[in-house]
């Protein structure tokens, strides 16, 4: 799920904290930039793990800040393709289940990607599957009894596997002003989103395999 | 502002707890400390323009990531506060014996799967045309990588209480494990550093050689 990036960067000291060892306040400057928030093409950054190389501090002229150039790995939430991870499922809507992890919310399992065959409820608002159905057309699936039916509910403990992931980088524009009243902001896609699939022996909630084993172990894989 | 490398190294789940509970053991003291001191101020009746040691401000940011990845990777249905360092290490030499890749056996070790399905799952490889059934690799010895698997769980899960946590995290970083959080990963056969191999992943082998000095020993 995680792994360290190297990356380089120029941090600016203020004289208050001149008195603590710079490699704290250095840490302390590049974790106020960083933590919790997307790089492009890297991941969601967690945390500094450690300081690689530190250049001289340089005072600029103009202002009081020492200025340092620095080397420094950090921690990154990125989960490689194929990667199997523990969530919770936060939501369900008739496309999709999203998946969140607690610091990380914009995981989704589009509809395909669930155990075949499989519908939305919409009473329960929840996805299930019905192990070894022929049923395929969405109103014979809702025929049949509850009892057989396997929902993914919010707030279980689900097993995913990453299938993929995309960033998304908005540049915001000017704000638009229509005759002189300004323009809502458009909806804001999220940063950094993961997609996964429970279509396998094994994943899907933690519940459906525990203890049993007996869970389907006819079910072949394509 | 430059990216050198997106994918350096991958870390265990246990290895981000750490040091994670670290960083935040050390932000717990020193915010009782200068409680303590604005404190003893106040009954002292000594002017705040008094000289403060310089204090780090931590942002909302940093906090509200710490604290939520903590509560992720401590949570009951992982295995990871469960999980030691000595007892990490000596699960990755035992599943050295087996055709696994790194990735693989990160996997085994972030999951510590209990069940055969759950190993199942984390080791099966896709790949276009070649299917490999986790079955005909291991064969029988999947019930002997289970067993490893729950042996490195140690029976009582580790709850870090309060300000007397560093002592206990700091001896793992000096000796010989693989939760090492400086620069050399001492353990042999389970390198953190190294590439995983090209047939899972779809990046190219990016940071080929710049494990020049972490990288041990390759299999």
């Amino acid at each position: 799920m995680f792994n360290l990036a190297i990356l380089k960067d120029t941090v600016a000291i203020h004289p208050s904290n001149f008195g603590l060892p710079p490699e704290q306040a250095l840490v302390a400057e590049l974790n106020k930039k960083y933590a919790n928030r997307v790089l492009h093409d890297v991941g969601l950054c967690i945390s500094v793990f450690d300081l690689s190389e530190v250049g001289e501090g340089k005072v600029r002229y103009g202002d009081g800040f020492l200025w340092y150039k620095t080397v420094f790995r950090m921690v990154i939430f990125r989960p490689f393709t194929s990667e199997v991870i523990l969530g919770k499922v936060k939501s369900s809507d008739e496309s999709s289940v999203r998946v969140s992890l607690g610091f990380f919310d914009d995981i989704y399992i589009p509809a395909i990607y669930l155990p075949q065959p499989s519908c939305f409820d919409p009473n329960e608002r929840a996805h299930f599957w019905i192990p070894e159905s022929e049923f395929t057309k969405p109103h014979e699936l809702l025929d049949t009894p509850i009892v057989g039916r396997m929902y993914i509910d919010t707030g279980e403990v689900i097993r995913i596997r990453v299938e993929a992931d995309e960033f998304y980088d908005d540049e915001p524009g000017p704000p638009k002003a229509l005759d002189g009243v300004a323009v809502e902001k458009e909806v804001r896609r999220a940063p950094y989103s993961v997609i996964a699939s429970v279509a396998e022996q094994g994943l899907g909630p933690v519940s459906w395999w525990n203890g049993t084993g007996a869970e389907d172990a006819a079910m072949e894989e394509d | 502002m430059e990216v050198i490398n997106a994918r350096s190294a991958l870390l265990s789940n246990f290895e981000v707890l750490e040091l994670l509970r670290e960083l935040e053991s050390d932000h717990l003291a020193r915010t009782k400390t200068e409680i303590r001191v604005k404190k003893e101020e106040e009954v002292s009746g000594i002017s705040s323009i008094a000289k403060h040691p310089a204090t780090i401000e931590i942002t909302e940011n940093v906090r509200t990531i710490q604290v939520e990845a903590i509560q992720h990777l401590s949570a009951e249905y992982q295995p990871t506060s469960s999980q030691t360092s000595t007892g990490i290490t000596q699960l990755v030499k035992d599943l050295a014996s087996y055709d696994l890749t790194k990735a693989e056996k990160l996997q085994i070790v972030n999951l510590a799967p209990m069940q055969p399905v759950e190993l199942y799952v984390s080791a099966f490889r896709y790949h276009e045309q070649i299917v490999e059934e986790l079955e005909d690799r291991l064969g029988e010895s999947m019930e002997t990588v289970l067993s490893t698997v729950s042996a490195s769980l140690s029976a009582a899960p580790s709850h870090p209480t309060d300000a007397s946590s560093p002592t206990h995290l700091l001896p793992i970083s000096s000796t010989d494990t693989m939760a090492d959080l400086s620069v050399q990963y001492p353990s042999e056969d389970f390198d953190d550093a190294a590439i995983v191999d090209d047939m899972i992943f779809e990046d190219e082998g990016q940071g080929v050689g710049v494990e020049g000095d972490l990288d041990k020993e390759e299999d």
